[in-house]
This record gives structure tokens, sequence and C-alpha cells, in this order.
């Protein structure tokens, strides 16, 4: 009954807020960008039609620096856990043992012989995108930002420009004329970082099928021996190898892109309160979307360790004799 | 009604009816490990990687509805 009425208090206060602040802040329209839009050009000129984009150059897009600062963040943390390395941990060293041992441990659970191959780039995924996707989440992170001019699309007026993309009231404001293109942008937000991370896991998951099986890898796409129900069989598995780096790519992308703008829109329509449940939600979602990558990329090498057919039965000879 | 308008309907037409399939089709996997694993506990850690092969290959129509979906609406098809 007390949360209920400090909920209902807050709800009331927030309110509010709401009204005061919306007649204080001028309210201007939010642009949402699916790609990630630059903040500088190496080499050449910024666009100045089009805000987040560069004219020539090398360009350093948001979700760039953000995946620069999830690198460091990373390298310190491993550099300064295992410094001065000692048999029984302290301080520092404790916290990375225990994020490396339990998903090692859970590693083992999904393939138990070849865990010391395949935990190096699963484990590196794991912890690269679940701070790509959390980094995302603090707050200022899409809120803060350079003003860029942007050039309303001349003619056609307001109605052309909001058919290009989404719009939102925001209390964030530049000046007339120019749009706010955010410093942070989450690096799974970038179409191009999480379709990099695909190709990589498919070209390893490949590797791994190569190195351990041979040629008799190969046999599973190309199968002519068998009657042309198995060739079939072998396009389709071969066709499902190049799904397997889009679905890799768009399931992280879309997540965490998606919950992006749930929170933008939620905090647009009721800044207070609202959004909190569903920022809740996308905290789950965040660590939700690295665990199955990492653990998809396990269960696909793991599948392509194994030879064509007969596979299942050493696993359960192997799960016999471990119990 | 103009084209872009029209476009977007089909976005969000494409991404919509695509999602209802993988959605029953993911619950799905999931009671069936979780009830596996209820019957069975020793069996989780086997079943756990059968349970996220299936999640993958169930949610895979509604990934390509979305990449088809997203097309449609930046007008690249």
């Amino acid at each position: 009954m007390r949360i209920r009425n400090a909920v209902l208090v807050a709800l009331g206060i927030g309110a509010v807020m709401y009204f005061v602040l919306g007649l204080t802040f001028p309210r201007e329209d939010l642009h949402i960008s699916v790609k990630a839009e630059a903040l500088a050009c190496v080499g050449g000129a910024m666009d100045t039609a089009h805000p987040g984009e560069c004219a020539s150059g090398f360009p350093i897009t948001n979700s760039l620096v953000t995946t620069v600062i999830v690198d460091l963040l990373l390298i310190l943390a491993v550099v300064f856990g295992i410094r001065k390395a000692q048999m029984v941990p302290r301080g520092f060293q404790n916290v990375v043992e225990l994020v490396v041992g339990t998903f090692y441990d859970f590693a083992v659970g999904v393939d138990k012989k070849n865990v010391a191959k395949f935990f190096p780039f699963a484990a590196t995924a794991f912890l690269l995108i679940l701070l790509s996707n959390l980094l995302g989440l603090i707050p200022g992170a899409g809120s803060v930002g350079m003003c860029q001019p942007y050039a309303k699309a001349a003619g056609a007026g307001a109605e052309a420009t909001h058919t290009a993309s989404i719009y939102a009231d925001w209390p964030l404001t530049c000046a007339a004329g120019e749009l706010l293109v955010p410093y942070l942008r989450a690096p799974s937000a970038d179409l191009n970082m999480t379709l990099a991370l695909g190709l990589i896991s498919v070209v390893l998951i490949q590797y791994f099928g190569l190195k351990a099986l041979g040629a008799e890898y190969l046999v599973r796409f190309f199968n002519f021996k068998e009657g042309p129900m198995f060739t079939v069989i072998g396009i389709i598995e071969l066709i499902s190898e190049f799904i397997r780096i889009i679905s890799f790519a768009f399931r992280l992308f879309g997540n965490i892109f998606a919950g992006e703008v749930v929170l933008v829109v939620l905090a647009s329509l009721f800044p207070y309160m609202l959004p909190l449940p569903f920022y809740a939600f996308e905290l789950f979602v965040a660590a939700m979307q690295a665990i199955i990558f990492s653990v998809l990329t396990l269960v696909f090498m793991s599948m392509a360790t194994q030879a064509h057919g007969g596979g299942s039965h050493d696993d359960h000879g192997q799960e016999a004799t471990a119990h | 009604m103009t084209d872009d308008g029209l476009r977007f309907i089909a976005m969000a037409l494409a991404i919509g009816l695509g999602a209802i399939g993988p959605g029953a089709g993911i619950g799905v996997v999931f009671s069936g490990a979780l009830q596996a694993m209820g019957r069975n506990p020793e069996a989780e850690g086997m079943l756990r990687t059968y349970m996220f092969l299936g999640f993958a290959l169930a949610e895979v129509p509604f990934i390509l509805s979305l990449v088809f979906g997203l097309l449609i609406g930046f007008g690249i098809i």
C-alpha cells in the first residue's frame, strides 16, 4: 500500500513536471536514425544537406566512438585483472575470473570436447556485445550530442520530411535548422557492426568444420552419392549457411535498435516513470542477446565439427560415462 | 494515398505478419525445452544446446520478413 502511494505521488509529480517542462522548453522533432551518424570526417568534409553523413573522406561515426570505448574498457579490464595474477585471486582479478569462469562453465555445457577451441571467440563476442548493448542504455548515450545543420527537403515541405523518417517530440533542442547527432550510439544498433560479427562468426564456423573434418565437411553441402534427395538437402544446407549471416546480423541489430526506438518514443510520450519498466526490459534484452549470439555460435561450431550423421551417438556415450 | 504511404503499410504488414508464426514457434520451442528439463534435469546441458538451435531456426522467418520489410520500407525493392 505504501509502495502504491509512493508510485502515485511520483506519477503525479511527473505529470506536473511534464506539463511545466513541456511549456517551458520548446519542443522539436527528434530524428531517429537507422544508421550510425558521422561526427567527423577524416580527410573530407561533412555533407551539409544531410546531417550525419560525409560528403567525402572516412566518417568517424558515433557507433565507432562507442566501439573504441568498449574495446578500451575490455582491454583495460583484462590488463588490470591479470597484471599481477595470483593463485589465490584478490581484488579485481576475482571479477575477471568470475565472468570468464561462469561463461566457460556455460560453454562446457554446450560442447565438452571442443570447448577450448570455441571458447575464445564466443567469450569475446559475448563480452563485446554485452558491453555494447549496455553502453547504448546509459542515460545520455542517445540524447547528448552535437548539432549539425539540417536542410529540410525543399518544395515538398513538412509532408516529405515526415515520410522520410520517424519523428518524435523532445525537450532537448538544437537551434532551428539543426539536428541533434548523438556522440554515443550502441555499436550493436549499427548494422555494420552486427554484420561484421555475423560474418566473422560464420567464417569461423566453416573454418572449425573444415579443420575438424577435412574434405568430409563439404559432403554435407555437395552430396551427390546418396541420391537426389540428399543433393537437395545439401543445397538447402548451403543456403542456410548464408542465411545464418543475415540472421546473426539482423537478430542483434533488430533487438537493440527496436529497444532504443521504444525507449525514445515512450520518453517522448511521457518522460517520467513510464519508460522505467521498458528500460529494465531492455537491460534484460541486452544480456539475452549477448548470450544468444555466443551460444548460437558455440552450437553451430559444435555442429560443424560433428561428422555427417552418427555424431549424436558419440555425445550420448560421453554423457553416459561422465555421469 | 501516396506511394510512400502504401510502401509503409506494406512494410508494417510484412514485419507484423511475419512475426506471428515465429512468435508461436519460439514459444513452442521453449515450452518443450522447459518440460523436458523438468522431467529430466540431468539432460539440461544437451537440451539447452538444442533449445537454442530450435530458437535460431524458428526465428529465421521473422528475420527474413524483417529484412524484406526494411527493404520495402526504404524503397530498395
